[in-house]
C-alpha cells in the first residue's frame, strides 16, 4: 500500500513539473512586457529597466525558469552570504532553514516560495490562500450535496424503473445535463435574488410566499462597513444550486444505470431468496457494487471544482481561484498565473490518489 | 445524527442575520476593475485614482469646471521667469490617526512632507509610473524641491512649463508621511495614511475596500461644519457589469460609472436620454470627458508589408476617414452617449475648434481612391484592424461602411496587454486606441505627435513625424499668453487632420448613473470622484 502511493506521489511531482515547466515557458513566450504594461507609456526606459530588474525580467528566459524552480522546490540551493546575489537567501521570504551548508551556498529547506504578483506586488501564496476557502467549500459542499440527492434519485428511480417516478427523474436530470454552466448562474441568479427575492403574494388566497431575501452577488464572507468581515452563508445558496444541478444529474443517472446492471446478478438474486430486507440488498449489497462509475465521475468533477468554477465564480462574484485565476490570465499576472495552475495540478494529483484508494475499498480486487 | 446535520446546517444559514451596524449613511459602489494598490504613486488607472482621491490630499485640486482651487496650499505665486512656483501651505492639515506618529492624532503637514512625497516619486528605486511628471524639475532630488519652513515650499523648473500646476492635481502628488511609508515599505499599498476626507479602514482583496470618515478634516463647509457628510465609503469588486447593473437597481450601490451594454438600451434612449421608467429612480449626469478614441496608422520606419505601404498615402487614409460614418456610429452603437469626433483629435472640451475636419463624405472618399490609384478599391490590400474584444461592434460597423467605397478591412481582436505591446511595436498597421489626458491641457495631446514621444517610449504609437508640429509645439512652451497657445494647439489639430495619422471617432463623456438618495453630486472632465461634499439621505 505505502510503496502504491509512494509510486503514486513520484508520478504527481513529474506531473507538476511538466505543468510548470510547460506554463511557465507557454507564458513567457507571449510578446507583451509585463515591465512597460505596469508604468504605462509615459514612463521612461529608466524605470521600465528598474522594474525589469525587479523582477527578474532582465534575464534570459532558462535562467528565471531555474530561479522560479529553486524557488518553488522545498528543497533548494541558495547562497548564504552575498546579500546582493538573487540567489541570497532571505529569511522573512523563504521562512525555511540550512540543511547542508556547501561554502558559500547551502541547500536549505523551506516551503515554496510562490512570488509576489507584478500587478499588486502582493504574495501569491496570501492570494491563493485568500480565495481557495471559498472554492474548495464550493466544491465539497456541490459534490457532497449533488452525491447525497443524487445516489437517493438514482436508488428511487432504479426501484422504480419504468413508473412514472423513474420517468421524471429521467427527464429532470436530462433537463439538468442540458443547461449551459453560465446559463443555469443567470438564470438561477435572477429568479432567486430578482424575481423572489421579496415575498409573492398567492393568488386567489391571502397568504403570501416568503422572499428568499438573497443577494445576487457575495462570498463566503460578507463585509460590513462598521464591523468588517462576517460569515454569511446564506451567500452559497445560489452558487451551490448552480453547481449540483449537472453533477447531480449526471449521478441520478449513473447510479441509476448502474444499480440496474448490478440489481440483474446473480448474487441479488440469492439474497432475495436468503430473504433479506430491500433496503439491505439495496443499501448493503447492490448499491455499494453500483459505486465505482459513479466515483469516477464525481472525481474528475470535484477535482475540476477545484480549479474554480470560473463561470459560476464571475456570475455570483463569488471570490475563488477561478475567478482569481480569470483575471491574472486577463492582466497577463504571470506569478498569479503560475501559482494558481500549480495549486490546480497538486489538487488534480491528490484526488487522483485518493480516488485510487477509495476504488481498492469499494472493489477489492482492484487492491491486488 | 444523519438527519441532523442539514436542520443544522439550515439553522446556521438563517442564523447568520445578527445585528450589524448601521450602514445608512454610507457611500456604496461597485468597481469591476480591481484596484491593486492604495499608494498614490502607483495611482496610474481610474479606479485606482479614485480611491486614492479620497484618502490622500495635494497642493491644489480642480473645480468641477477645471479651475484651480487651493487644497492644502493656501496660495501660491510663479516667479516672473516662469520657473519657481512658491506655495503657501495651510498649518492645519492633520494626517489620519497611526500609532507610527510620535503624537498619533496630532501630525500636521508640513512642506517637508511635500519634498519626502515629490522625491519619493523620482527615486528610480521606487520605480513609480508616475517618474516621468518631474522631468521638467531642475534637480529634483536635491534641489527641484525645498522646503524653507514649514508653511512655504518651493519648486523649481528647468524651463517654464504652463501645464506645470494641472500636473500637481495628479494623485502622484498626494503628500504622504514618511514615517508611515518607511515603516511599511511596499505593503504602504494597503496602509495608507494620507490627509483626505476619509481614512481608511479595512481591505478583503477580491471583496470589498471600506473607507471610514476622518473626523478631524481640515476642510469645513459655508456653515462651518466639518466635511465629510458621509460616514464611510464602501467599494465592492464585483466583475460582471450585468451584476453590478442589478444590485444598483435593487438600491444595492448609490453610484455606476458608464455606459455597457449589457444595460445601455434600457436605461437610455437611442438620444441618449434617461428612459421615462427611470427618471424618479436614477438621476443622470453627462458631461465631456478629456478622452478621445481613435483609429491609429503606423507610419514608422517598420513598413515592409504591402498594406502598410498603402497606408503611408495619405489619400488612403483620408479616404478610410471619410467613409466612416461617425455621426451614425454613435447614434447606434453608443446611444449618444460619446459624441463624434469631428473637431480633430483634441477634444472641443480643452480646444474649442468651430471648424469640422474630414467629415462623412462618401463621394468624396471615392474621388481620394481613384487618385491614388484605387479606383473602387480595387487593388487595394485587405487592411487588418487591432482592437480589443470590447469595441468589435464598433470595428463590424466601420468594417461594414468601408465594404461600401470597395474598402475591405479584416477585424483583429487581441488582448489588451497584447494590443498595447504590439502597437508599441509598430508591428500592427491600424490599431484602435483612446488617449485619455494625464492632466486636462490640450498640451497633453499633442504629445501624440512628436517625435521624442515615438513609442515604445512615448504615446506616439503611429511615430507621425512632422516638422510644423514640432516647432508650433516649442512655440507654445515658450511662456505665450493663454489664448496664443491655444492658437498654436488649434494650428497642430488642423495639421493632424489634414495629414490623418490618426482617425478621431468619437470623444467621450463621463457617464454617472446616481441614486436619488445621493446630494451634492458632482462631476468634472477629468472624471474624478470627489465625495467629501455628497450627503446621503437616509
Amino acid at each position: 500500500m505505502i510503496k502504491f502511493v509512494l509510486s503514486k506521489l513520484g508520478y504527481g511531482l513529474l506531473v507538476l513539473w511538466g505543468v510548470v515547466t510547460l506554463v511557465f515557458f507557454l507564458f513567457n513566450l507571449s510578446p507583451s512586457d509585463p515591465a512597460r504594461n505596469l508604468v504605462g507609456e509615459s514612463a521612461s526606459e529608466e524605470v521600465v529597466q528598474a522594474i525589469r530588474k525587479k523582477l527578474d525580467l532582465d534575464l534570459p528566459m532558462h535562467h528565471r525558469y531555474f530561479l522560479y524552480l529553486n524557488d518553488l522546490s522545498p528543497l533548494s540551493f541558495y547562497n548564504r552570504v552575498d546579500s546582493s546575489s538573487r540567489r541570497f537567501f532571505i529569511e522573512e521570504r523563504y521562512s525555511g532553514f540550512e540543511i547542508l551548508p556547501l561554502g558559500d551556498h547551502a541547500i536549505y529547506l523551506k516551503k515554496p516560495y510562490l512570488k509576489r504578483s507584478f500587478l499588486s506586488d502582493r504574495s501569491v501564496s496570501e492570494i491563493l490562500g485568500d480565495v481557495m476557502p471559498g472554492t474548495i467549500l464550493l466544491a465539497i459542499c456541490s459534490i457532497g450535496g449533488a452525491l447525497l440527492v443524487g445516489l437517493l434519485f438514482g436508488v428511487v428511480a432504479a426501484l422504480n424503473k419504468d413508473t412514472w417516478i423513474d420517468r421524471s427523474l429521467l427527464f429532470l436530470s436530462a433537463l439538468g445535463m442540458a443547461g449551459p454552466s453560465f446559463f443555469v448562474a443567470i438564470l438561477v441568479a435572477w429568479i432567486g435574488a430578482v424575481l423572489w427575492r421579496d415575498a409573492i403574494p398567492l393568488p386567489f388566497t391571502d397568504a403570501t410566499l416568503p422572499g428568499t431575501g438573497l443577494n445576487m452577488t457575495g462570498s463566503l464572507h460578507s463585509v460590513n462597513a462598521f464591523s468588517g468581515e462576517y460569515l454569511d452563508l446564506k451567500n452559497m445558496i445560489l452558487p451551490l444550486i448552480t453547481l449540483m444541478i449537472r453533477p447531480l444529474a449526471v449521478i441520478t443517472q449513473l447510479t441509476r444505470s448502474s444499480l440496474l446492471d448490478v440489481l440483474g446478478q446473480d448474487f441479488i438474486r440469492t439474497a432475495y431468496a436468503k430473504g433479506l430486507s430491500v433496503r439491505r440488498i439495496v443499501l448493503k449489497h447492490a448499491l455499494r457494487n453500483a459505486l465505482n462509475p459513479v466515483v469516477t465521475a464525481v472525481s474528475g468533477w470535484f477535482a475540476s471544482l477545484l480549479a474554480g468554477a470560473v463561470f459560476v465564480e464571475f456570475v455570483f462574484g463569488w471570490k475563488g481561484l477561478g475567478q482569481e485565476l480569470f483575471n491574472a490570465i486577463e492582466k497577463q499576472d504571470l506569478p498569479v498565473v503560475m501559482g494558481g495552475v500549480i495549486t490546480i495540478a497538486f489538487a488534480f494529483v491528490m484526488i487522483s490518489i485518493l480516488v485510487d484508494l477509495i476504488y481498492g475499498w469499494l472493489d477489492p480486487r482492484i487492491r491486488s | 445524527m444523519k438527519f441532523v446535520l442539514p436542520f443544522a446546517l439550515i439553522a446556521l444559514l438563517l442564523g447568520c442575520q445578527s445585528n450589524l451596524p448601521d450602514e445608512s449613511n454610507v457611500f456604496f459602489y461597485n468597481e469591476n476593475n480591481s484596484i491593486t494598490t492604495l499608494d498614490p504613486a502607483f495611482a496610474r488607472d481610474l479606479e485606482i485614482m479614485w480611491a486614492t482621491n479620497q484618502l490622500f490630499d495635494g497642493l491644489v485640486e480642480f473645480d468641477k469646471d477645471l479651475n484651480l482651487i487651493p487644497c492644502i496650499a493656501k496660495s501660491w505665486k510663479v516667479s516672473e521667469d516662469g520657473r519657481a512656483y512658491t506655495f503657501n501651505l495651510r498649518n492645519n492639515v492633520r494626517f489620519h490617526p497611526s500609532p507610527l506618529f510620535s503624537n498619533p492624532e496630532e501630525r500636521y503637514v508640513t512642506a517637508q512632507d511635500f519634498v519626502y512625497s515629490f522625491r519619493r516619486i523620482v527615486d528610480p528605486a521606487l520605480a513609480s509610473p508616475g517618474a516621468w511628471i518631474f522631468d521638467k524639475i531642475n534637480d529634483p532630488l536635491e534641489n527641484g524641491f525645498q522646503a524653507p519652513n514649514d508653511t512655504t515650499l518651493i519648486i523649481q523648473l528647468k524651463e517654464p512649463f504652463h501645464p506645470f500646476l494641472s500636473i500637481l492635481t495628479m494623485q502622484y502628488c498626494n503628500v504622504v508621511p514618511k514615517e508611515v511609508v518607511e515603516h511599511f515599505g511596499p505593503d504602504f499599498r494597503s496602509n495608507p495614511i494620507g490627509t483626505g476626507p476619509f481614512k481608511f479602514a479595512f481591505w478583503y482583496e477580491g471583496t470589498s475596500l471600506v473607507f471610514h470618515k476622518h473626523i478631524s478634516y481640515w476642510q469645513t463647509d459655508s456653515s462651518g461644519i466639518t466635511l465629510p457628510y458621509l460616514d464611510g465609503i464602501k467599494i465592492d469588486f464585483i466583475k460582471d457589469v450585468a451584476v453590478e447593473y442589478q444590485n444598483f437597481l435593487l438600491g444595492n450601490y448609490d453610484f455606476i460609472s458608464g455606459i455597457h451594454p449589457a444595460y445601455k438600451d434600457e436605461l437610455l434612449t437611442p438620444k441618449g436620454e434617461l428612459n421615462a421608467q427611470f427618471e424618479s429612480k436614477i438621476n443622470f449626469y453627462k458631461t465631456p470627458f478629456i478622452k478621445t478614441d481613435y483609429l491609429g496608422f503606423y507610419l514608422g520606419e517598420n513598413t515592409s508589408a504591402s498594406t502598410m505601404k498603402a497606408l503611408q498615402d495619405v489619400r488612403i487614409r483620408k479616404a478610410i476617414e471619410l467613409s466612416i460614418n461617425k455621426e451614425e456610429m454613435v447614434r447606434y452603437l453608443k446611444n449618444n452617449t460619446v459624441v463624434a469626433a469631428n473637431q480633430g483629435f483634441i477634444p472641443p472640451a480643452l480646444l474649442h475648434s468651430p471648424q469640422l475636419h474630414n467629415e462623412y463624405n462618401p463621394q468624396k472618399a471615392q474621388d481620394l481612391l481613384t487618385e491614388a490609384g484605387f479606383p473602387k478599391g480595387q487593388g487595394l490590400p485587405e487592411i487588418p484592424l487591432a482592437a480589443t474584444a470590447d469595441y468589435a461592434d464598433l470595428l463590424e460597423y466601420m468594417q461594414h461602411q468601408l465594404a461600401l467605397n470597395g474598402i475591405k478591412i479584416s477585424i483583429n481582436i487581441l488582448q489588451g496587454p497584447t494590443l498595447r505591446e504590439a502597437s508599441a511595436k509598430g508591428t500592427l498597421p491600424v490599431f484602435r486606441k483612446s488617449w485619455l489626458a494625464d492632466y486636462p491641457d490640450a498640451e497633453n495631446f499633442t504629445g501624440l505627435f512628436l517625435k521624442k514621444n515615438f513609442s515604445p517610449d512615448g504615446p506616439n504609437y503611429t511615430h507621425f513625424f512632422n516638422e510644423n508640429i514640432e516647432a508650433l509645439y516649442a512655440k507654445s512652451n515658450s511662456g505665450l499668453p493663454d489664448s496664443s497657445r491655444l492658437e498654436c494647439f488649434a494650428a497642430i489639430n488642423e495639421l493632424v487632420a489634414s495629414e490623418v495619422p490618426v482617425i478621431p471617432l468619437y470623444y467621450d463623456q463621463v457617464t454617472h448613473f446616481v441614486s436619488p438618495k445621493i446630494m451634492d453630486w458632482e462631476i468634472n472632465p477629468i472624471n474624478m470622484i470627489d465625495l467629501k461634499k455628497v450627503k446621503k439621505i437616509h
